[in-house]
């Protein structure tokens, strides 16, 4: 009965946290996440018409697309609604793990190599489409910084090593914000359900009381900020290596770290 | 006696001062210029998702290394 | 046009499919049976960092599906739909635009035709007054004509009536006349004598009545 309820609680509160799944624990929760993202698109797509949408699902969807496509037509510009797919799919996926994590033990994004896997997938895409964009060499050189004279190459190669540095960073911040914003969640809802363990005497029994379940709607904005952020930000990189004719890139490739 | 809760602390006062000066130059700009909220929005969750990040690195490294 | 370009320039579906299912199972094995290459992350999980790259490279596979799974099962349908349904849109109000015109023209062929016969109108009437107005001075002059015609018809008669009575007067006068001197002098007078003492005696008499 006792550990029914402990059981329980992660329900609520959402424990565990601070360690990774194993391999097929963190597929079995990606395949769910998948399949629910298929389910809903499913749904969405049935009340796909010419005219106007009735389901409530295609509405969401199509709410979903509307924004993430003013997203990326502001950030990244015109040639933004390319990068629909990628973004459409980084969106769904975490929005609904980060969903996952509120109930469930754990979760795809709660996992570090997860976030990771994501985040090599957006630095690796930018890079393919900076060297897609302004060729492999200049794409390169790029990071070099602004033409300086030949008895800087000193600096040259140190602005060179920086921002390859940069580059690398961006795979951890991104890959590291989702985790942590997620799996702290996970450890702060079992810290304060710690608090609540059996503080409750009641004809024997000691019952819990699941305080990580006041931390809910903190981790609600969280789960939305969290998907906004990573495809926030993704496009931000994309706009950065996408904008040739646009001279502030290296300011603002360094501001962002 | 471990200094670790004092040290996540102080980090996490420190995240505190930099997400409520974002939040408050984002609040300034907007109620200045309330067309343009939805960029500051955007630009202003950019910001705080960089400060954020601090205090999480702070959290996970700096953590670590005391437990170690 | 544009998703089509990124399917032209960059790897095709399949191709991106099966590297994602040899990726997926390669990070499977990967983190299953972690090579001694990776022995770095049992340090970094005792520090509290669960990284295993296994699941990293699996997870790039599970992606590398997902892009194009769910761009071709929805994201292409939806804007179709939203296309067309833009398209529908469009044509609805560039109908709505058409009528619309239609309708300012005929209504202002309407009130075109409405100034016209009112024109119309206004032009008869005034043609029709002046008409009217031209047969009114025309009969006013015919009847003064008829009426000066009258009139010196009228004086004419009189004048002749006079002229006539005149004459009856003047020969009863000289008949009155010759009775009386024939009564008076009883002789018989030299009639071509008499005669001009009449017709001097009638012209004093004349002058006299004048």
């Amino acid at each position: 009965m006792v550990t029914n309820l402990q059981n329980s609680v992660w329900l609520l509160g959402a424990g565990e946290g601070g360690h990774g799944l194993t391999p097929v624990g963190l597929f079995a929760y990606a395949f769910l996440v998948i399949a629910i993202i298929f389910g809903i698109l499913t749904a969405s797509k049935n009340g796909l018409n010419p005219r106007y949408f009735t389901n409530r699902w295609t509405q969401r969807t199509e709410q979903l697309y509307l924004f993430l496509e003013n997203m990326a037509l502001g950030i990244i510009g015109p040639h933004g609604k390319r990068y629909m797919p990628i973004l459409f799919t980084f969106w769904l996926v975490i929005f609904i793990s980060n969903l996952f994590a509120l109930f469930m033990p754990s979760a795809p994004t709660a996992d570090l190599s997860f976030n990771l896997g994501m985040a090599l997938i957006a630095i690796g895409y930018v890079q393919y489409e900076g060297m897609r964009a302004n060729g492999v060499g200049k794409h390169w050189t790029h990071f070099a910084g602004p033409k300086l004279p030949i008895a800087l190459i000193p600096i040259t190669m140190m602005i060179f090593v920086i921002e390859i540095i940069s580059e690398a960073m961006k795979n951890l911040s991104l890959s590291l914000r989702l985790f942590g914003n997620i799996d702290g969640g996970h450890l702060a809802a079992e810290s304060l359900n710690s608090l609540g363990k059996h503080i409750i005497p009641v004809g024997g029994m000691e019952l819990s009381i699941p305080f990580g379940a006041f931390l809910l709607p903190i981790k609600l904005l969280t789960v939305v900020v969290q998907a906004l952020i990573f495809t926030l930000l993704f496009s931000v990189y994309l706009s950065l290596v996408t904008h040739h004719d646009d001279h502030g890139d290296e300011h603002a490739t360094a501001a962002a770290h | 006696m471990s200094m670790l809760p004092l040290a996540l602390g102080l980090a996490a006062l420190g995240c505190a001062i930099g997400l409520g000066m974002i939040g408050m130059a984002a609040m300034n700009g907007m109620a200045r210029q309330p067309e343009a909220i939805g960029k500051m929005q955007t630009v202003m969750l950019i910001a705080l998702a960089f400060v954020e990040l601090v205090f999480l690195l702070t959290l996970f490294l700096g953590a670590n290394s005391f437990k170690g | 046009m544009s998703a089509q370009t990124q399917e032209s320039k960059g790897m095709p579906y399949p191709v991106m499919a099966v590297i994602g299912a040899l990726l997926m199972f390669g990070g499977m094995y990967l983190s299953t049976d972690p090579p001694s290459a990776l022995s770095f992350q049992a340090d970094l999980a005792a520090q509290g960092i669960p990284l295993d790259l296994g699941k990293t490279i699996a997870t790039i596979g599970v992606f590398l599906i997902l892009f194009p799974a769910i761009n071709l099962f929805f994201l292409k349908p939806l804007e179709e739909a939203i296309s067309e349904r833009t398209n529908t849109l469009e044509e609805a109000f560039t109908d709505a635009e058409s009528l619309r015109e239609e309708m300012r023209t005929m209504r202002s062929d309407y009130e075109r035709k409405l100034i016209e016969s009112e024109e119309n109108a206004r032009t008869q009437i005034q043609s029709q007054i002046k008409e009217a107005q031209d047969l009114r001075t025309q009969m006013v002059a015919e009847a003064n004509a008829k009426v000066d015609e009258m009139t010196r018809r009228a004086r004419e008669d009189m004048e002749s009536e006079r002229a006539k009575v005149m004459g009856d007067l003047r020969l009863h006068v000289a008949n009155l006349a010759f009775q009386a001197t024939e009564k008076i002098l009883s002789e018989n007078v030299d009639d071509a004598r008499n005669r001009k003492l009449v017709d001097d005696f009638i012209t004093q008499a004349e002058v006299g009545t004048k």
